[in-house]
C-alpha cells in the first residue's frame, strides 16, 4: 500500500535561518507516527509545510501517491487533510457549535452538526458541549473541541502540533488514546512532540529532528530511549544534567536532588489573593503562600487555572481585587511595577516577546531601560556607559549577539531570553525572583543556560517561584511543588516524596487533598 | 536601505508625473506650469519669505507629530490643535497693553499658543490614556471642532470679533498689538519672520531629545511595546499623555507663529490645511528629524509654488494637496517591500 | 410644519447617508478592516454622481456612476488594506485628502458654470407618508433614499450574527489565522468587505448630492464620513446601536437648520460642531476598548515562521 504521507528533500529557508534541510518522511494510513525534536528542530514548519501554511522551496510532497502542494489551509482541508494546532484555532468570541460550524461552512446545517458530532462522541469519546462559549473553556475541553473539529472534516491525515504542552497528565493520556482510536480507523496520525514518555505510549513510528535535518527515522520498535535522546539533541541520556532529561520526558522518576537548606527566613507573603473576572467565576480564588529566602517553590497547573493571573498580579500588570502581597514586609499590593523592582522583585515574564523585552531595541537598551537614570550625564544619555555595561552582561551570561548595539529581534530566543534573565538578576537587592515559563521554546542550551541562572538566584538567597506547565523540570527544580486549580492553589507536594507525580496529576484535576 | 531610496524614488516619481497630469489637465503646458511653480518658490523674495513662513508651520507640527509618533501615537489632529493655538494666541495677543516689551510679549503670545495645542491634544491623550479611547479618531474628530471654534470666536462680539461698525465689518479678530507680532528676518519685501527660527530649534531640540535622553530613550520603548515598558516600571500614561500634548502643543505653536504674521489677525480658515500638510512630512520623514526639516522645506516651497500656479497658470492649487496624498499613499502602499529588505 | 416635524425631517434626510455608510463599514471592521477613507469614498462618489448627473441630464445615470467610482475608490483603498498591508488609518487618512483636491480640482475644471445637477425628487409613499410627523419624515424620501435604507436592511439581515456570513465576518474579523487554518478565504473576504464600503459609501455620497442638495460644492461631505466611522465605534461594532448612532447624528446635524424654529437662538457654529463634540463624547463614554474586534486594522499574512 502507498504511504499516505511521503516528503523527499524537503527544504525551507526563512530569511538566513534554514528551517528545513532534505527532510525524507513516510507517514503510513493506520499508524500514529511520532515527529521528535527539540525546540528549533523544524518541527512546527514541517507542519505548516504539510497543513499549506507555509510553502516549501525545494523538495515534493505526496498524499495518498498523488502529487501533493497546498497552498493555503483551505487547500489542504480539501484534500483531507487536518491539523491541531498547538494554541488552537478557535474563535474565543464564538460558541463551540458556531466554531464547528464554521469549519464546515456552508455544507453543514445546525441539525446535522448536532447528529455528526454524537456520532464522533460515540466514536472517539469525545464529549463536547456545543452552546457553550469557547472563551469559558478550560484548556482540555478546548482541544477536545479542536480535535472534534478536525474529525467532523473525516481527514485522512491528522497532524498534531504539540498538543499536549499545555495539559496535565490526564488529559494527556486521553489524548494520546484517541489518537490510537484515530489511527485504529485506518486514517494516518502524526504526533508532534519533544516528549519521549509520549512517543512511547502512543507512537508506531518515528522521525527524528535536529537542527532541520533528519537524524533518524524507522518503528519505534527498533529505537532505545538513549538512542532516541541522542538523535534528538546529540547527546547521551547518561551524560545529560537530570533537570534536561525531565525535560525531555525521558527519565520515569525525577533523579534524586542534591538536598539543600532552604529553611531561610521568609521573603514575601501572598495572603487571600482575589481577581474577579467579568463572566464566570473569579480568576484568582484566594491565593495564600509563603516564600522563603533561599527556597524554589514551584507553581504546576493545567493551563488556564489562574497561573499566568497569578504572575500578573504579582508583577504589576493587573491589580487584585482582594488580598495582600508583600515582599519584606513591604505591602505591594497596589505599587507601580517600579517600585516593586526597587523592592527587589525580578520577573521573567511568560510571554517574551510581549512582555519582557523590547524586540526593536539594542541589547543595551534592553539591559538598562528601567535604570536609565543612572546613565546620565549632564542630562544626556551617557551610551557609552550602556556599552560598557552591557558588553560586561553579555559575557558574564554568554549572551550570543552581535554587540551589545545588537537589536533584541536579531539574537535567537534563546539569548533573547537570556538578555531577560541577565536584567532581572542583576537588581541589587533580588529578594524574590518569579520565572513564569521561563524554558518555554528554548533549545536545550538555552534551557541549561536559564535554569542554571535560576538555580544561582536561589542559591544566592533570593526566593523563587517558577511557574512552568513543564511537570517534568518542577520535580527536579523545585524544593515543593504547589498546584493550581481553579484560581486556588492546591498542595504542597514534597517533588521527592514516592509517587509525587502522580500526587501533582490528581491534584491538577481538583482532587482534594 | 536601498530599496527605501527606490521606494521614496518610486513614489517621488509617480507624485511628479500626477502633478505634470494635472497641470496638463488644468490647461498648462509642462513648461508654463514649471515656470509657475518655480516663480511661486523662488521668483521673488515675497514668494520665498512665504514659502519659509509655511516651512516653520510645517516643521513645527512634523516634530510634534514625530515625538508622539515615538511613543506609538499618531496625532491626526494638527489642523485642530493648531486652531486652538491660534486663538489663544489672538486673545493674548490683542489683549497685552500697548506698551509691553516685544520680548514679553512674543513669550506671552508662543506660550498661549502652546498652551492652547496642548490643551486640546490633552483632551484626547487623556481619553487614550484614561479609557483606551484610540487617538486618531478623537484627534480627527476635535478637527472639526476646533475649526468650528475659531469660526465660533470670529463671529462673536463678546469672544474675539472686532467691533462691528458697518455691515462691512469682516469676521476676524482685532489685529494683534504691535509688540505682539513676529519680527521679520530680513528685507521688508520678504515676509520671512522669525518663524523659521523657532522651527529649527524645535528641530533640533527634539532631535536631541530624542535621541540623547532618557527621556527619548523611554518613549521609543513605550512606541515599540508598552506592555513590556509597563513590565520595566516606565510611567506608560504619563510619558503617551506628555508626547501627544507636547505634539498638540508645537501645533498650537504653528498656528501662533500663522496669527503673528502678516495680516496679523485671527480670521476663518486660518489654518488652510497645515495640519494634514504637517502630519504627511511627518510621516514621510518616518522619525527622523533631518527628514522633517527637509520634506518641510520642499512642502513649504510646493505651497507656495502651487499658489502662484492657481494665480498664474490656471492650475487650481488643490492640485498640490492630490500630488501629496499620492506621494504618502505611494510611500506606505510600499512597506511590505521595505519589510522584505529588512529581513 | 412644527418645529419638531422639522426637525425629525432634517435628521431622517441627513442620518440616511450615515446610516447607510456606516452599515458598510460595520461589515469591514467586524472583518477586521478599518476604513477612514468613507469620507473620500463619499466625496468621491457625490463628485461623480454629479458629474454624470450633469453631463447625462439623469440622476439614475449619475448614481451609476457615483457607484463604478466608489468601487474604484474602494479597491485602491483594499489593495492597500488588504493586499499591500499598508497602514489602514494612514492610507485611509490620506486617501481622504486625495479625494478632498482631485475632486476640488475636478469641479473647478468641470463645473465652470453653475454647479446645480438633476437629482433624484422625493417619492411620498401613499398613507404611509400621512401618519403626522414621521410619516412625511420618513415615507416622503426620494427612490435614491428608500434603496440606501433597503440595502441597510439588507446588510443588517444578511450579516447578522446568526448566517454563515456573518459567522465568517466575524471569525476573520476576530482571529484572522484562525479562520484562515479553519479554511475560510480571509483576504478576499476582507478585500469583498472594503468593496462594499466603496457602494456603501458611494450611495451615501451620491444621497447628499443628488437626493439631498442637488449640486456638488467642494468638500460636499465636510466630515460625514468620520461621523460615519465614529457611529460604528460609538455602537460597538454591533447593528442597532450603530443605527441609533447615526440617527443620533443626523438629528445633531438638523439640529443647525430646526433650531431657529424652536427658539433656540445659538450661533452657527456651535451647532455645526454639536455633531462633533457628541461624536467625541460618544466614541469615548460608551466604548470599552475590549469590544472592538480583535483583529481590526491588522492585516493578514500567512506567515509561518521558523
Amino acid at each position: 500500500m502507498e504511504p499516505a504521507l511521503e516528503l523527499t528533500g524537503v527544504g525551507k529557508t526563512f530569511g538566513e535561518v534554514r528551517a528545513l534541510d532534505a527532510v525524507d518522511l513516510t507517514v503510513r494510513a493506520g499508524e500514529v507516527h511520532c515527529v521528535l525534536g527539540e525546540n528549533g528542530a523544524g518541527k512546527s514548519t514541517l507542519c505548516n509545510l504539510v497543513f499549506g501554511s507555509a510553502a516549501l522551496d525545494e523538495g515534493e510532497m505526496r498524499l495518498y501517491g498523488a502529487p501533493y502542494r497546498p497552498r493555503r489551509p483551505a487547500e489542504a482541508l480539501r484534500l483531507g487533510v487536518a491539523m491541531v494546532h498547538q494554541h488552537f484555532s478557535l474563535v474565543p468570541e464564538l460558541t463551540v457549535g458556531e466554531n464547528l460550524l464554521l469549519a464546515e461552512r456552508a455544507r453543514l446545517r445546525p441539525p446535522d452538526l448536532t447528529g455528526r458530532v454524537k456520532a464522533i462522541e460515540e466514536e472517539y469519546g469525545l464529549a463536547v458541549d456545543l452552546a457553550a462559549p469557547v472563551a469559558g473553556l478550560p484548556v482540555g475541553e478546548r482541544q477536545s473541541v479542536e480535535i472534534v473539529k478536525c474529525l467532523l472534516r473525516d481527514p485522512r491525515l491528522l497532524l498534531l502540533d504539540e498538543p499536549t504542552a499545555v495539559l496535565g497528565p490526564a488529559e494527556v493520556r486521553a489524548l494520546l488514546a484517541t489518537c490510537r482510536r484515530v489511527a485504529e480507523t485506518g486514517r494516518a496520525v502524526v504526533l508532534v512532540t519533544h516528549k519521549l514518555g509520549e512517543v512511547e505510549r502512543a507512537g508506531d513510528a518515528a522521525t527524528v529532528l535536529r537542527g532541520g535535518k533528519v537524524a533518524g527515522s524507522g518503528p519505534l520498535a527498533g529505537f532505545s530511549r538513549d538512542e532516541l535522546v541522542r538523535l534528538m539533541v546529540g547527546r547521551e541520556l547518561a551524560d545529560l544534567d537530570p533537570l534536561l532529561a525531565a525535560g525531555l520526558d525521558a527519565t520515569e522518576a525525577p533523579a534524586p536532588r542534591t538536598p539543600r537548606e532552604t529553611a531561610g527566613e521568609p521573603v514575601a507573603r501572598l495572603r487571600g489573593l482575589r481577581l474577579r473576572s467579568d463572566h464566570g467565576p473569579d480568576v484568582l480564588d484566594g491565593v495564600d503562600l509563603e516564600l522563603r529566602a533561599g527556597e524554589i517553590v514551584g507553581v504546576a497547573g493545567v493551563e488556564g487555572n489562574g497561573q499566568s493571573e497569578l504572575v500578573a498580579v504579582l508583577s504589576g500588570a493587573l491589580s487584585a481585587d482582594e488580598g495582600v502581597f508583600e515582599l519584606d514586609g513591604v505591602d505591594l499590593t497596589r505599587a507601580a511595577p517600579a517600585v516593586r523592582t526597587a523592592a527587589g522583585l525580578g520577573v521573567i515574564p511568560e510571554d517574551r516577546h510581549h512582555e519582557g523585552c523590547v524586540t526593536g531595541m539594542s541589547v543595551a537598551e534592553n539591559l538598562f531601560l528601567g535604570r536609565l537614570r543612572e546613565f546620565r550625564r549632564f542630562g544626556l544619555l551617557d551610551r557609552k556607559a550602556m556599552r560598557a555595561g552591557a558588553a560586561r552582561a553579555v559575557a558574564e551570561h554568554g549572551i550570543r549577539a552581535s554587540g551589545p548595539d545588537a537589536p533584541l529581534h536579531t539574537l535567537s530566543g534563546g539569548n533573547q531570553q537570556k538578555v531577560v534573565v541577565a536584567r532581572e538578576l542583576a537588581l541589587d537587592p533580588l529578594r524574590l525572583l518569579i520565572a513564569a515559563q521561563p524554558t518555554r521554546g528554548l533549545d536545550i542550551g538555552a534551557v541549561d543556560a536559564v535554569l542554571t541562572r535560576v538555580r544561582d538566584a536561589a542559591a544566592r538567597g533570593a526566593a523563587v517561584l517558577v511557574v512552568s506547565s513543564e511537570l517534568a523540570e518542577l520535580l527536579t527544580l523545585c524544593d515543593r511543588v504547589m498546584v493550581a486549580y481553579r484560581g486556588r492553589l492546591l498542595g504542597p507536594v514534597a517533588p521527592d516524596a514516592p509517587g509525587a507525580r502522580d500526587e501533582i496529576g490528581k491534584l491538577m484535576l481538583g482532587a482534594a487533598t | 536601505m536601498r530599496r527605501d531610496l527606490l521606494v521614496y524614488g518610486g513614489a517621488v516619481l509617480v507624485a511628479v508625473l500626477v502633478g505634470l497630469a494635472l497641470a496638463a489637465g488644468g490647461g498648462a503646458a509642462p513648461d508654463v506650469a514649471g515656470r509657475a511653480l518655480w516663480d511661486g518658490m523662488f521668483g521673488s523674495p515675497y514668494a520665498f519669505g512665504s514659502a519659509l513662513n509655511t516651512t516653520a508651520v510645517l516643521a513645527l507640527i512634523a516634530t510634534g507629530f514625530t515625538i508622539a509618533h515615538r511613543a506609538g501615537l499618531v496625532n491626526v489632529g494638527g489642523e485642530g490643535q493648531m486652531a486652538l493655538g491660534g486663538i489663544a494666541a489672538t486673545a493674548v495677543g490683542v489683549s497685552l497693553p500697548a506698551g509691553t516689551p516685544a520680548v514679553l510679549a512674543l513669550t506671552a503670545l508662543l506660550i498661549a499658543g502652546f498652551a492652547g495645542g496642548a490643551l486640546w491634544a490633552g483632551v484626547a491623550a487623556w481619553l487614550r490614556v484614561r479609557r483606551g479611547v484610540n487617538e486618531v479618531i478623537t484627534t480627527l474628530l476635535l478637527n472639526f471642532v476646533g475649526l468650528c471654534l475659531v469660526l465660533l470666536a470670529v463671529h462673536e462680539e463678546a469672544l474675539l470679533r472686532q467691533p462691528v461698525t458697518s455691515a462691512d465689518t469682516l469676521p476676524q479678530s482685532e489685529p494683534l498689538v504691535e509688540a505682539a507680532r513676529l519680527p521679520l528676518l530680513g528685507p521688508p519685501e520678504s515676509p520671512a519672520t522669525i518663524a523659521i527660527v523657532l522651527a529649527a530649534v524645535s528641530v533640533i531640540v527634539a532631535a536631541l531629545l530624542l535621541r540623547h535622553t532618557a527621556t527619548g530613550t523611554r518613549l521609543t520603548a513605550v512606541g515599540m511595546s508598552e506592555p513590556a515598558a509597563a513590565r520595566l516600571g516606565l510611567p506608560v500614561g504619563r510619558l503617551q499623555a506628555g508626547s501627544l500634548a507636547v505634539a498638540g502643543g508645537l501645533a498650537g505653536v504653528a498656528g501662533a507663529t500663522l496669527i503673528a504674521t502678516v495680516p496679523y489677525v485671527l480670521a476663518e480658515h486660518f489654518t488652510s490645511g497645515y495640519g494634514f500638510t504637517g502630519l504627511v512630512v511627518g510621516l514621510l520623514a518616518r522619525g527622523s528629524l533631518t527628514a522633517v526639516a527637509g520634506i518641510s522645506l520642499a512642502f513649504g516651497l510646493l505651497a507656495s509654488g502651487g499658489i502662484n500656479l492657481q494665480l498664474a497658470a490656471g492650475v487650481p492649487a488643490a492640485s498640490v494637496q492630490v500630488v501629496q496624498s499620492v506621494l504618502i499613499i505611494c510611500v506606505a502602499g510600499a512597506v511590505i517591500f521595505r519589510k522584505g529588505a529588512a529581513r | 410644519m412644527s418645529a419638531f416635524a422639522e426637525l425629525v425631517d432634517g435628521g431622517v434626510r441627513l442620518a440616511i447617508p450615515l446610516l447607510v455608510a456606516s452599515a458598510g463599514e460595520l461589515v469591514s471592521e467586524r472583518a477586521g478592516v478599518l476604513n477612514m477613507s468613507v469620507e473620500g469614498i463619499m466625496l468621491t462618489g457625490a463628485f461623480a454622481g454629479a458629474v454624470g448627473a450633469h453631463t447625462t441630464g439623469s440622476a439614475s445615470a449619475g448614481l451609476l456612476c457615483a457607484l463604478v467610482a466608489g468601487l474604484l475608490a474602494a479597491a485602491l483603498q483594499a489593495v492597500l488594506s488588504v493586499t499591500l498591508r499598508a497602514d489602514q488609518i494612514v492610507t485611509g487618512v490620506a486617501a481622504n485628502a486625495l479625494a478632498l483636491g482631485a475632486t476640488t480640482y475636478g469641479a473647478r475644471l468641470y463645473f465652470t458654470e453653475g454647479r446645480t445637477v438633476p437629482g433624484f425628487d422625493p417619492v411620498a409613499l401613499p398613507l404611509l407618508s400621512d401618519i403626522p410627523v414621521i410619516g412625511p419624515a420618513l415615507f416622503d424620501q426620494s427612490v435614491l433614499g428608500y434603496g440606501c435604507v433597503l440595502l441597510t436592511v439588507l446588510l443588517a439581515v444578511l450579516f447578522g450574527r446568526r448566517t454563515g456570513f456573518g459567522l465568517a465576518v466575524t471569525a476573520i474579523g476576530a482571529d484572522a489565522e484562525t479562520a484562515d487554518r479553519s479554511g475560510l478565504p480571509v483576504n478576499a473576504v476582507r478585500f469583498g468587505a472594503v468593496l462594499l464600503v466603496g457602494v456603501t459609501s458611494a450611495l451615501a455620497g451620491a444621497h447628499l448630492a443628488l437626493a439631498d442638495v442637488h449640486a456638488f460644492t467642494d468638500n460636499l461631505t465636510a466630515g460625514a464620513g468620520y461621523l460615519a466611522v465614529a457611529a460604528v465605534i460609538a455602537g460597538r461594532w454591533r447593528a442597532w446601536p450603530t443605527l441609533a448612532a447615526c440617527a443620533f447624528f443626523g438629528l445633531a446635524q438638523a439640529l443647525q437648520f430646526a433650531a431657529p424654529a424652536f427658539g433656540i437662538h445659538l450661533p452657527t457654529a456651535v451647532l455645526v460642531m454639536s455633531p462633533y463634540l457628541l461624536a467625541v463624547v460618544a466614541v469615548s463614554g460608551l466604548v470599552g476598548a475590549s469590544r472592538a474586534p480583535a483583529g481590526l486594522t491588522r492585516p493578514f499574512a500567512r506567515e509561518a515562521r521558523a
